[in-house]
């Protein structure tokens, strides 16, 4: 199984401040590991349906339903394995 | 020329952070207002309780949101913001008309904590329950209503083309969350109320309500208050039956932002402490300028 690399990681983060309009970060300042929603970075559902729809324009990759998406969206680093996953045809 | 809507948001859903540090407590007004509300309901903003009291939740949760969103008022007039209307989202109504200087402060803090106190009562007794589902579509949504026929679901906010909020008995709600995961919600989870506002159900409480109000003064907003239910602005005339009305009626904020935009509107200041309507806004049109005036104290 590929990991996702750290240009992956440089653009998730990207898209997370593009989709949410959160100018006032830059990538580096969204930690890999951290968690999304609750204490991190703060996101709720509605961030999440922006992500899914993000994923989907981006990078051609579906949040099929709530469960995944929960286990995508734990941090940038869950979100860029998923996406290597689904583009080896996990 | 820009032209610029102030969103005054429904109730909190959790209690709000206030920490020692937090920015909006070195607001030179901050005590004031805290005291204001304190000496007239014996509600304490800080300590989030009433003082000698018992009360549920979401009354404190709804004293809370007025308070805020009046402190955000006031620092955002203070800093030369100007409203070209006002816009609110369910009980952001009574900040919004106090805000238009349609009643007083006073009194908007009395009708929230009246109407508050008549909800707890009826939440209390009746069961209701309000969940919020996100990432359906309308007609999806409509089809859990109908596969639970019998159950009284129905739609109480319309806030986006994937988002809306449903209200009924705690069961039924229960039933719907169920159903949209397992049609593919991004999210369907129980909001803090224990009645299902903005749905038929309530409207039995609109002559109690009516009654009221019969004694406030209202005056001409200063500011256009837009209604979230007919998506008209509100006549003065009209104010003391919409709030009577309104929590049995749903509220179309989708409808609401579309009809700003249209009306030339391009920029929303969410007059709260956190960024629900900003980032509903956001859903909606990607292209306006939306920012909610707790986030930007907070990054400031």
């Amino acid at each position: 199984m590929a990991e996702a690399n750290n240009d992956l990681i440089e653009k998730l983060k990207q898209l997370i401040i593009t989709r949410l309009k959160l100018a006032d970060l830059t990538p580096d300042m969204i930690e890999t590991d951290a968690p999304l929603f609750g204490e991190g970075l703060g996101l709720d559902s509605i961030d999440a349906l922006e992500l899914v729809l993000g994923l989907e324009k981006e990078f051609g990759v579906i949040i099929p339903d709530a469960e995944v998406g929960r286990k995508v969206f734990q941090s940038v680093r869950t979100m860029a394995q998923y996406v290597v996953d689904q583009k080896e045809g996990f | 020329m820009g032209r610029t809507a102030f969103c005054f948001p429904g109730q909190l859903q959790e209690r709000p952070t206030l920490k020692e540090d937090h920015p909006l407590r070195r607001d030179p007004h901050f005590k004031e207002w805290v005291e204001r509300a304190s000496h007239q309901t014996s509600f304490d903003l800080l300590s989030f309780s009433f003082k000698g009291e018992e009360t549920g939740f979401n009354l404190k949760l709804q004293i809370a949101t007025y308070l805020l969103s009046m402190i955000h008022f006031s620092r955002l007039r203070a800093e030369g913001w100007v409203p070209d209307i006002i816009t609110e989202h369910s009980m952001g109504i009574y900040a919004a008309l106090a805000a238009s200087e349609a009643i007083t402060f006073e009194k908007g803090l009395w009708i929230t904590e009246s109407i508050g106190r008549i909800l707890e009562r009826e939440g209390t007794s009746s069961g209701g329950a309000m969940a919020s589902i996100v990432g359906l579509a309308f007609r999806e949504v409509e089809k859990i209503n109908q596969d639970l026929n019998g159950f009284g679901l129905s739609i109480a906010n319309y806030n986006g083309s994937k988002h809306f909020v449903l209200s009924g008995k705690e069961e039924g709600i229960e039933k719907a969350i169920a159903l949209a995961l397992s049609r593919k919600a991004i999210s369907a989870a129980r909001l803090t109320f224990n009645i299902g506002l903005h749905s038929p159900s309530l409207s039995g409480l609109s002559e109690e309500i009516q009654a009221l109000l019969e004694e406030i003064e209202i005056r001409p907003p200063k500011f256009p208050i837009l209604n979230h239910w007919t998506v008209r602005p509100l006549k003065r005339e009209e104010i003391k039956d919409f709030l009577s009305q309104e929590i049995g009626q749903p509220v179309y904020w989708d409808r609401c932002v579309e009809w700003l935009i249209k009306e030339g509107i391009n920029q929303f200041i969410e007059v709260g402490h956190r960024a629900t309507l900003t980032k509903l806004i956001r859903w909606i049109d990607r292209e306006v300028e939306a920012f909610s005036a707790g986030d930007r104290l907070l990054n400031k």
